[in-house]
């Protein structure tokens, strides 16, 4: 193979020398020397016509002896590259001796020079050598040494320029700068005569391309005096320079193919036997420049020469990808004219035979010229791809070719590769005039036989995947794998072909690409159909992809039914209900887009007759045919997690808007937000999830939820909560459950309640409430009621565990139900209560010990915001009938409602008298109360009650007016304080309608708005039982400090003149008594006790014995006496006196001493005396006035 | 006078390489898939150019040849990265690079004052101005303008060559 540089020619430089130094040893060593110094590298050409200096990074210049030139004949016409002639004659004088110069040497010198200097752009050079041992002894002979050269330089130097030059000859001739003038020299030589020779001959071309329009002129003369001038720049290695050229001489072909005027040229094309399947890009397989000049160069071979040309000159600036790039563009260009043009000349598939040919060898010969080669990454990416270009169109023209001779069948993807406008059989019926075959090796072959067709097809075809994938080219590589599996489809290779074509949509889905997505999808299909296998699964979702796929805009585009594609998708739909029906499990496919829900209210209606709700929904289905379907489905989700599921059978969906009133026949009232929406094809679900869960990195765009508002149904079944009408502190607590079954005739209902906080109810203690006629079971976690009539409410007591941790609770509530209206459907109520643990009021108890007596004072306060009305409290004595307590309740002078609020307390006295002393039977305390909310529920429902009496239709309604009037209470609390003194409701701001509940509220605002006396008012009182255990007291001491008027005097009773200053005699007894003391230290006879008689240090000053010990004993009282002395006149209380139990001697407890309890009271706690001041003298101080 | 010129195909592909239109100009409907496929594949040479021309910080529209099959495909990037692909009839002439631009310039005004449709935007989140789904659906069946705008670029393309 040519590889295009060795054509080339290289600068050459001529020498001339006397024979007798050429032959001597010296010269060979110079000579060595000198090409030793080559190549030239680094030269700056300054042109004149050029705004750059354009650099040679390296030139090979070749050195020969001016005689073997010297027999070139010029005679040749052609223009040739100017580097033909040599650029530089350099003549070498070895001379010491000035004599030897002046007698023989500038005579040989002067025969050479006039010769040189003749010649037409040719630089000269003379060349002094210098010996390095005649150098050693110039320097003794200083001034005789450099008269030789400038002897020389006088001689020879006519212009300015200095050409001549000395070369000092050393035997270390490596050192450069020994070498650097001459160097330069022979640059400066050779780039000025270059100059020279290329600015004449590009005058000469652009007199000949002046003269253009002239008659006469040539293109193909003067073509060839162009590219002589691209040969010179590509001989001087000015590569972009050659390059710009010949692209200009492409240019000027083109305005020459554009006027017609081709008559310089042979035929288009007069195919050579081996036209197609020779290299593309040689120069060397005919002789072009010849043809060219003849006038006889074919269009096909002018062109060849041209861009084998180009190429080559890329290649010398290795940009092998523009080979490449050139290839492709020139070979799909030029294919096409001939193809259109000589269709009939040519041997048949001559075109695709040698476009084949032409684009292996260019991948071929391009790998030869990148060996050695290193790329950039990007670069190589690059190359690889536009090889991939190449190998392709190589593809592409046994598609052709597989297409007429009938090894392919004419259709995409391999009709791809037909040119579009030839109409598609016409190819077919080529007449083969030309009597020459195509020589194409593989072509032949292939023509031949299918099989070796199949292989090369599939080879040419792996080979262009691998270089798209190495390039990078994923897209390029995805169509060639698609083209590889038709073709298995045709060869009947079925099962790979399945496997690619339902691999390859995933490649195309995620960009959107629904129309390739399609395309391949119903490949799949037809092929999944034509083997005959089971629909399965995976034809199943193959199918649903390419439904969705197909309702794309772009998704028909590619279908190759055309118009009747409305009637292969309905085949294709058939079929998914009959694969849907016969698939042995369930499947479930997620949001597919041929649907989409839509609620066009966001509120669910209810249901006059039953419970339940409707939800209307709109599908759009996006399918050309209606999908027969089973059910549809829309779950809502609730604010606790909480689903109800509307669903409706619908035989199927129609194309465009179906409008959908789905039934949810247990939804409880609230807010839901759409959570997800079913659509259930025999064992097909398909399934759109509407509010994915928050959680998760979520990039799509984030809509708001679709809210639902269920309203509530005053006649369904319901289930509230609230604290037991009778809580008794102390035993189990519960709660009560108020079922009620609204408009239903209730078979059964389950109830359920879980709390979250754990707390566990007993299911097996629950209780209904007496008066109803209800059938409860009990279940370890369930309660379950039987045969409840309509409007029937029933009280379910529930005990649970202990609660008190909490102060309210949360419980769900779960009612499974069946109706006798329809027995068939379990509804399900999902509901969420809160109550109340903790007790409405809070209790605080004080016991005063006067004797046999105890005083006890119960303070009630609220423990919530809210009102509560106590009606009565009640200290009831648990022990058997008549024990000796005798229990007195402060009589109130009317029985009046009691208010407590928690800013106002109430408070509840009670006097217990023990006759006895013995006995420990606790005590309950009763209270009876009612909040006040409940209160007036139950006034506005009695008189509700008394209004709507007159009316049937009214009575329907009573639960709305309920609603109407407590949610107007709701708003504005000033009616709270009239009516708690005097039980007159005034509902604020109700506005009445017209119409029969508006005639109701005003005759019932009129009822509520009067006084009533609310202890009378029948209703329901709660009840807390408080158990209260009767206290106790070891020691009960009664303190008392007598003031005797005399110790002396007989009669003490006889009141005496106290005075301040004058002591007092008092006498201090202290009784102790048992009575109060616990059953089980009623042994105990005597404690030890202390007095301490209080110090008021203002008042009284206390002498005696004021502070001491004593033993206590059951009913007896300790006397002592003290000396009190009042410090002032005045009313004085005497002093008090402590009394304290004193530990008991030798009894532990805990390591602590056992104190007996002890409680005392001031029998003079409320004396005082008078104390008058002390007569005799006094001192009164008489203000002068001074100070005022 | 240009040298003729003949559309093939034009598509136009949103900055996230998802298909708005793909409108085809020759006849035999076999084609399409060709049309489909040579849009699909562009877009491995157009990021190959947008590389390079990142590489160069060009902001240069106009991408230029991107290959040759059968049809000659060029190629154009709009500052908002929506590309426009052009498949022209191949011809042995010489494609000068103004007329590819003046054509694609055409069809990025096209492109441009569909998208300005302010009901596009009717059903879209109002949250989310720059919305994909929107500039993507500038394509669809139900804009008719859209289609008929580069329909008529194309016949003004081929027109003076048939006059």
């Amino acid at each position: 193979m040519n590889n295009g540089t060795t054509t080339t020619q290289r600068v050459t430089i001529t020498y001339t020398a006397p024979p007798n130094f050429l032959a001597s040893e010296h010269w060979k060593q110079v000579y060595a020397a000198l090409l030793s110094q080559l190549p030239l590298r680094n030269l700056h050409w300054k042109s004149s016509f050029r705004p750059n200096i354009r650099t040679i990074q390296e030139l090979d210049v070749t050195f020969v002896s001016a005689e073997t030139r010297r027999d070139d004949s010029h005679t040749s016409q052609i223009p040739q590259t100017v580097l033909e002639k040599p650029l530089l004659n350099a003549y070498i004088v070895v001379c010491d001796d000035a004599d030897t110069y002046k007698n023989t040497v500038k005579k040989q010198i002067k025969d050479w020079h006039s010769n040189v200097t003749q010649r037409k752009n040719q630089e000269w050079l003379i060349i002094h050598v210098v010996r390095p041992d005649s150098k050693a002894a110039s320097q003794r002979l200083f001034q005789i040494k450099t008269s030789v050269l400038d002897k020389i330089k006088a001689d020879f130097n006519v212009e300015k320029r200095d050409r001549c030059v000395q070369l000092v000859w050393s035997y270390d001739h490596d050192n450069p700068t020994a070498w650097a003038e001459f160097i330069n020299k022979v640059k400066e030589g050779l780039l000025c005569a270059f100059d020279a020779a290329i600015t004449q001959r590009e005058e000469e071309v652009r007199r000949s391309e002046g003269q253009r329009q002239m008659p006469g002129w040539n293109f193909c003369t003067f073509f060839i005096l162009k590219e002589s001038l691209a040969t010179s720049f590509e001989g001087m290695n000015l590569h972009e320079d050659a390059l710009d050229t010949y692209n200009e001489l492409e240019a000027l072909f083109f305005e020459v193919l554009k006027e017609k005027n081709l008559s310089w040229f042979g035929t288009l094309i007069t195919p050579a036997p081996k036209d197609d399947s020779v290299p593309l890009l040689s120069t060397s397989k005919k002789p072009y420049r010849d043809l060219i000049l003849a006038n006889t160069i074919t269009i096909f071979d002018f062109r060849t020469y041209l861009l084998a040309r180009q190429c080559i000159i890329l290649r010398g600036m290795r940009h092998l990808i523009e080979v490449a790039q050139k290839s492709v563009a020139f070979l799909s260009a030029f294919g096409r004219r001939l193809r259109e043009v000589e269709q009939g000349s040519l041997p048949k598939y001559f075109v695709e035979a040698w476009a084949y040919a032409s684009a292996l060898s260019v991948v071929e010969q391009c790998d030869a010229w990148a060996k050695g080669l290193e790329f950039p990454k990007v670069a190589l990416a690059n190359f690889n791809a536009l090889k991939g270009e190449l190998i392709e169109l190589a593809r592409h023209q046994l598609d052709i070719v597989g297409i007429n001779v009938g090894h392919l069948p004419s259709r995409p993807p391999f009709s791809i590769a037909l040119p579009s406008r030839i109409p598609r059989d016409a190819s077919n019926q080529v007449v083969d005039q030309s009597s020459q075959k195509i020589t194409q090796a593989d072509m032949l072959k292939a023509l031949e036989d299918k099989e070796t067709f199949y292989s090369l097809y599939s080879k040419i075809t792996n080979r262009a995947i691998e270089l798209y994938a190495a390039a990078g080219r994923r897209k390029f590589a995805l169509k060639m794998h698609g083209s590889l599996a038709a073709l298995d489809v045709h060869r009947g290779r079925l099962s790979s072909a399945l496997q690619t074509f339902s691999s390859l949509p995933a490649h195309y889905a995620p960009h959107g690409w629904t129309s390739l997505e399609a395309y391949m999808l119903s490949q799949a299909l037809d092929i999944h159909a034509s083997v005959g296998k089971a629909k399965d699964r995976d034809w199943v979702y193959i199918l649903l992809d390419f439904l969705k796929a197909y309702i794309q805009d772009l998704g028909k585009d590619l279908l190759l039914t055309g118009p009747d594609h409305v009637a292969y998708v309905t085949g294709l739909v058939d079929a998914l209900t009959a694969a849907a029906r016969d698939a042995p499990t369930e499947m479930t496919h997620h949001d597919h887009p041929a649907f989409s829900v839509e609620i066009p209210s966001s509120d669910a209606k209810t249901v006059e007759k039953r419970d339940g709700a409707i939800l209307d929904v709109n599908i759009h289905c996006s399918l050309p045919c209606p999908l027969p379907i089973d059910e549809v489905s829309v779950t809502l989700s609730g604010r606790d997690g909480s689903k109800i599921i509307f669903v409706d059978k619908v035989s199927s969906l129609e194309p465009g808007k179906n409008a959908l009133s789905l039934f949810c026949h247990s939804a409880s009232a609230g807010t839901y937000s759409l959570h997800s929406t079913q659509v259930k094809m025999s064992n097909l679900t398909l399934q759109w999830v509407h509010s994915p869960p928050p959680t998760g990195k979520q990039s799509r765009v984030k809509r708001p939820p679709v809210l639902v508002r269920v309203p509530r149904d005053l006649h369904a079944v319901d289930v509230r909560l609230r604290q037991p009408q009778r809580i008794q502190l102390g035993t189990a607590p519960s709660i009560v459950a108020v079922f009620t079954s609204g408009r239903n005739e209730i078979r059964s209902a389950i109830l359920k309640l879980s709390a979250p906080s754990g707390v566990k109810f007993l299911y097996k203690d629950a209780s209904a409430s007496s008066e109803d006629q209800v059938l409860l079971e009990h279940g370890t976690d369930s309660a379950t009621l039987s045969d409840i009539a309509p409007g029937q409410t029933i009280l379910l007591s529930m005990p649970h565990t202990d609660a008190s941790a909490y102060h309210a609770m949360r419980v769900n509530i779960t009612v499974e139900y069946t109706t006798a209206a329809e027995p068939d459907v379990v509804r399900i109520l999902q509901l969420v209560r809160y109550v109340l643990t903790a007790l409405p009021v809070a209790i605080n108890v004080e016991d005063f010990f006067r004797g046999t007596r105890l005083f006890t004072r119960f303070t009630l306060s609220s423990t919530s915001p809210q009102h509560v009305r106590i009606l009565s409290t009640e200290l009831v004595s648990q022990g058997p009938g008549d024990d000796g307590l005798k229990i007195t309740k402060c009589i109130s002078p009317s029985r009046r409602l009691t208010t407590i609020t928690p800013a106002q307390p109430g408070r509840f006295l009670f006097q217990l008298d023990s006759a006895r002393g013995e006995e420990r039977d606790p005590l309950h305390l009763k209270i009876r109360y009612r909040m006040l909310r409940e209160e007036v529920e139950q006034v506005m429902e009695s008189i509700i009650d008394d209004v709507i009496v007159e009316s049937e239709a009214l009575a329907l309604r009573r639960p709305e007016i309920l609603d109407i009037l407590v949610q107007a209470l709701e708003k504005d609390p000033a009616w709270v304080s009239l009516y708690e003194v005097t039980g007159e409701l005034v509902i604020p701001n109700v506005t009445a309608g017209e119409d029969d509940i508006g005639q109701a509220l005003v005759q019932i605002k009129k009822l509520l708005d009067k006084s009533r006396r609310l202890e009378e008012f029948p209703g329901e009182w709660r009840e807390i039982i408080i158990p209260v255990d009767v206290p106790q007291m070891h020691i009960l001491a009664a303190a008392s400090l007598r003031i005797s008027s005399n110790p002396f005097s007989a009669d003490p009773s006889k009141a005496l003149d106290l005075f301040a200053g004058q002591p007092i005699h008092a006498i201090l007894t202290i009784r102790t008594s048992f009575h109060w003391a616990p059953m089980e230290d009623s042994h105990t006879k005597s404690y030890r006790m202390r007095f301490d008689v209080e110090e008021l240090s203002k008042d009284w000053l206390v002498s005696g014995r004021k502070r001491g010990d004593f033993v206590a004993v059951d009913d007896e009282t300790f006397t002592t006496s003290i000396t009190l002395i009042a410090l002032h006149h005045g009313e004085l209380a005497l002093p008090k006196v402590a009394v304290t139990a004193l530990p008991l001697p030798g009894e532990h407890r805990m390591k602590a001493q056992m104190l007996p309890s002890c409680e005392t009271y001031q029998i003079h706690g409320a004396q005082t005396v008078l104390v008058l001041p002390r007569g005799g003298r006094s001192t009164f101080v008489v203000s002068m006035g001074d100070s005022a | 006078m240009p040298p003729q010129l003949r559309l093939n195909a034009v598509a136009f592909v949103s900055s996230q390489n998802h298909p708005i239109l793909i409108r085809t100009f020759s006849q035999p409907k076999q084609d399409e898939l060709k049309y489909h496929y040579i849009a699909h594949t562009s877009l491995d040479v157009i990021d190959e150019r947008i590389t390079a021309a990142g590489a160069t910080k060009s902001t240069e529209c106009y991408l230029g040849l991107l290959y040759v099959e059968d049809v000659a495909v060029y190629g154009y990037m709009t500052p908002l990265k929506v590309k426009i692909i052009i498949a022209l009839e191949l011809s042995d002439n010489v494609v000068r690079d103004i007329d590819v631009i003046t054509i694609s310039q055409a069809l990025h005004t096209a492109y441009r004052r569909s998208v300005a449709n302010p009901f596009l935007r009717l059903h879209a989140p109002s949250d989310n101005v720059t919305d994909h789904a929107v500039v993507v659906s500038a394509g669809s069946q139900k804009w008719k303008l859209f289609r008929e705008r580069v329909d008529e670029i194309c016949r003004a393309v081929t027109l003076p060559a048939a006059a």
